[in-house]
C-alpha cells in the first residue's frame, strides 16, 4: 500500500460515527482538563483511562488524544483569564494573555489562540502525515545499540533542558530509571525489587506514578493558596480587528514552523517551542518594548507553536516509541493498556489504528476550533466552581482512575505517596518529566542496552562502533556537557574578572 | 531551601546504597550475559555519585538553590494540605471493606465541609452526586471496575 491508500484508510476509519464521536467527547474533556485549575494534562489524560476500558482500542485511542490536545487548548483559557497557566508550555501565554483580558481583550486572546491553534495543529498533522511513513521505515532497521542510543538522547533532552540544576535534573531521571527496574527483569522474565510484594510484580505502575505527581502533587501545592482572581472581561468579540489579523499572520507561521520542528525532537517537551516562538517573535517586531503589555502576537505566535508541537511530537511517538513529554508518556501507557505498542511496528501491524489516528487529529482540531469560539464563556465560567468542591471532585477521579487500571487498592497508595513526592519536588524544584518519561522508557532501555551486549559478547564499543548510535550518543554528550562547560567557562570569565 | 536540598540528596545516596544491596540478591552475569543486576548497580552507584556531588555543590559550591523560597506554606495552606492527606488515607484504607460509593460519599462530604464549604445542602448534593452517580456512570455505562463493599453498596 502506498502513503495516499493509508491516507484514505485512515480518514474512512477517523470520520466513521463513533469515532468522531469519540473525537468529540475527548476535545471537550480534554479542553475541561486544561481549564480546571490543579489538573494539567499529564494526569488529566491518566485519569481519563478509564473512561476508554470500554471502548475499542481506535476509539479509545482517538479519545485519548483528543484528551490530550484539548488539554493543551484548555491550558490557554487559565492563562489569559486568571494568569495561571493550565499546563507548562502555556505558562507565556499568561504574559501578554493576561494583560489582554486586564484591558477588556481576553476575547480576541482567546480569539486568536483558538485560530493559530488549528493552524499550527493542521499543518504539523499533515506533515505527521508525510514524514512518519519514511521515518518509521528508517527505525526499522534499527538494531538495539541504536535504539538504546535513540532513548539516551531523548532523556538526555529531557534532562538537559528541565529544572534550574542539570545535577538534580540527572539525579530525577535516574530515580525514574531506578523505579522502572522493580518488576519483572525485562531481559530474564525475573522478578526483581519487589519485596515478594505480589502487587509489585507487573513494576510500578506508571499511570498512579503520573496521576500522583502531576495530579495529586499538584493539587496539594494549590491549596497552599487556593482562591483564584478571575479577570472578567468581554468575551462576546472573540474574532481579532484586521489590524491584529494583520499583526499575528506572520507570528502564526513563525510558532507553526517552531513549534513543528521542535516536536519531532524526542524529549523536548512542550515548553521550549512556546518560549521560542515568543521570543522570536520578539526579536522580529517593530515594537519589542510592548511585549509583555498586551500585544495579540504574544499570544498567537506561543499558542500556534503549542499546538503544532503537541501534534508533531506524536512523529517520535508514533514512529520510534519515543514519548516527548509525560502527556504523551501517558498516551504510550494508554496504547500498552489497549494492547498496542507504539514503534514502527505498529504502523505494520496495526495500520488501522495509526492512521485512523492521525487522521483524526484534522477532524479534532476542527472540533477544537468549532467548539471552542462560541464555549469559551462557557468554560470561563467553570473557573468560578469554588474550590472546596472542585479539588476533591477531581480527587475522586484520581481514586477512581488509579483502582480501576488493575483493580488495585495498591494503586492508589502508590498514587498518594506519588502525590506528597510530587508535592516536596516541586516545592524545592526539582523536575518531574524526566521522572516520568525515564519510567516509561527505562524498561526498554535496559532490554536494548543488554541485548546489544549480548550482540557483542559484553563489549561497550558496539555503542560507539556503529555510526548510527555512535552520533546519537555524541548528540546526547552535547545536550548534557554544554550547561557545564558554559558554568565553567562563566567561572573562568569570573576568576579573570577578579 | 538548601537544607531541604541536602536532605534531598541524603535520600538519593540512601536510596542508592539501598538498591545496591537488594543487588546482591541478583546475578550481575550469568552464562547468557549480563543478569538482572548488572543495570540497577550501575544506575545506583550513578545516582549515589551524583546525590553526592549535588550535596557537596550545595552545601560549598555556587549556589543554584533559590534561598529566598520558603519550603513551608502558612499555617492555613499547612492545614489544608493535611486534610485532603488525611481524606485521601481514609479513602484508601476504605475503598474496599465499604466500597466505592459509601467511602467516595464521606470523602466528597467531610472535605468539602473540612475545607470550609459552608454550605451542609449543596455539599451534600454533591457528595451523593459525585459518589453515587459516578458510580453509576462508570461501573454500569462504561463498564468500569469499582469496588462494591460488605454491604452490598
Amino acid at each position: 500500500m502506498d502513503a495516499l491508500q493509508y491516507w484514505i484508510q485512515g480518514f474512512s476509519v477517523a470520520t466513521m460515527p463513533m469515532n468522531l464521536l469519540y473525537a468529540f467527547i475527548g476535545c471537550i474533556l480534554g479542553t475541561l482538563i486544561g481549564v480546571l485549575p490543579g489538573l494539567g494534562p499529564a494526569a488529566g489524560t491518566a485519569i481519563l483511562i478509564p473512561v476508554t476500558f470500554s471502548l475499542d482500542p481506535i476509539g479509545g485511542i482517538i479519545m485519548l488524544a483528543a484528551i490530550y490536545y484539548g488539554a493543551m487548548y484548555g491550558g490557554t483559557i487559565t492563562s489569559v483569564l486568571v494568569n495561571v497557566p493550565g499546563e507548562a508550555a502555556s505558562v507565556i501565554t499568561c504574559l501578554d494573555g493576561f494583560q489582554m483580558a486586564k484591558q477588556g481583550r481576553g476575547g480576541p486572546a482567546l480569539g486568536i489562540a483558538a485560530i493559530g491553534s488549528f493552524i499550527g495543529g493542521t499543518f504539523a498533522t499533515f506533515s505527521l502525515m508525510v514524514v512518519s511513513l519514511p521515518l518509521a521505515t528508517l527505525a526499522l532497521r534499527f538494531g538495539p545499540p541504536e535504539v538504546f542510543a535513540l532513548l539516551v538522547v531523548g532523556l538526555s533532552l529531557v534532562t538537559g533542558l528541565s529544572g534550574r540544576s542539570l545535577l538534580a535534573a540527572l539525579i530525577m531521571t535516574l530515580f525514574g530509571l531506578l523505579l522502572s527496574m522493580i518488576g519483572m527483569d525485562p531481559v530474564r522474565g525475573a522478578p526483581r525489587f519487589t519485596l515478594s510484594i505480589p502487587a509489585l510484580y507487573d513494576g510500578v505502575g506508571f499511570i498512579p506514578v503520573v496521576m500522583g505527581l502531576f495530579g495529586v502533587g499538584e493539587i496539594l501545592l494549590s491549596m497552599e493558596k487556593p482562591v483564584l482572581e478571575i479577570i472578567k472581561t468581554k468575551l462576546t468579540d472573540l474574532l481579532p480587528k484586521a489590524k491584529e489579523w494583520k499583526l499575528s499572520a506572520g507570528a502564526i507561521g513563525r510558532g507553526t514552523i517552531i513549534g513543528f520542528f521542535l516536536g519531532l525532537i524526542p524529549g523536548i517537551g512542550s515548553i521550549i517551542p512556546t518560549f521560542l516562538a515568543y521570543v522570536v517573535e520578539k526579536k522580529v517586531s517593530k515594537h519589542p518594548e510592548k511585549f509583555g503589555t498586551g500585544v495579540i502576537e504574544g499570544v498567537a505566535a506561543p499558542e500556534t507553536a503549542n499546538n503544532s508541537y503537541a501534534n508533531a511530537a506524536m512523529v517520535p511517538l508514533l514512529t520510534l516509541g519515543i514519548p516527548g513529554s509525560p502527556t504523551l508518556a501517558v498516551l504510550m501507557g494508554a496504547f500498552i493498556i489497549h494492547g498496542l505498542t507504539p514503534g514502527p511496528f505498529l504502523f505494520k501491524e496495526h495500520p488501522n489504528v495509526v492512521w485512523g489516528l492521525i487522521a483524526s487529529l484534522y477532524l479534532g482540531n476542527l472540533i477544537l476550533l468549532v467548539l471552542n469560539l462560541p464555549l469559551v464563556g462557557f468554560w470561563a465560567k467553570l473557573l468560578e466552581i469554588r474550590y472546596q468542591f472542585l479539588y476533591p471532585g477531581i480527587l475522586l477521579f484520581c481514586v477512581l482512575g488509579a483502582y480501576s487500571l488493575n483493580q488495585s487498592v495498591f494503586d492508589v497508595g502508590i498514587m498518594i505517596g506519588f502525590g506528597v513526592l510530587g508535592y516536596i519536588f516541586r516545592k524545592i524544584d526539582w523536575p518531574l518529566a524526566p521522572t516520568v518519561l525515564a519510567l516509561i522508557l527505562g524498561p526498554m532501555m535496559e532490554r536494548n542496552l543488554r541485548t546489544a551486549l549480548e550482540m557483542s559478547g559484553g563489549d561497550l564499543s558496539i555503542l560507539v562502533t556503529r555510526p548510527i548510535s555512535a552520533g546519537l550518543l555524541i548528540v546526547a554528550a552535547v545536550v548534557l556537557l554544554t550547561p557545564a562547560v558554559r558554568l565553567v567557562g562563566k567561572r573562568a570569565g569570573k576568576d579573570e574578572g577578579g | 531551601m538548601k537544607r531541604a536540598w541536602q536532605i534531598m540528596c541524603v535520600a538519593f545516596i540512601a536510596v542508592s546504597a539501598l538498591t545496591i544491596l537488594f543487588s546482591f540478591g541478583y546475578p550481575y552475569e550469568d552464562k547468557l550475559g549480563f543478569g538482572p543486576a548488572f543495570f540497577p548497580v550501575w544506575l545506583s552507584l550513578i545516582t549515589g555519585a551524583l546525590a553526592l556531588a549535588l550535596f557537596i555543590q550545595t552545601t560549598w559550591g555556587e549556589s543554584v538553590v533559590d534561598l529566598s523560597a520558603t519550603l513551608l506554606p502558612d499555617r492555613q495552606g499547612l492545614w489544608r494540605i493535611f486534610l485532603i492527606l488525611i481524606a485521601l488515607l481514609g479513602c484508601l484504607a476504605l475503598l474496599e471493606p465499604l466500597g466505592f460509593r459509601i467511602t467516595l460519599f464521606l470523602f466528597l462530604l467531610a472535605l468539602p465541609m473540612g475545607l470550609g464549604a459552608g454550605n451542609w445542602w449543596v455539599t451534600l448534593v454533591i457528595a451523593v452526586a459525585g459518589s453515587f452517580g459516578v458510580f453509576h456512570v462508570f461501573y454500569y455505562l462504561l463498564k468500569v471496575p469499582l469496588p462494591v463493599g460488605m454491604f452490598g453498596i
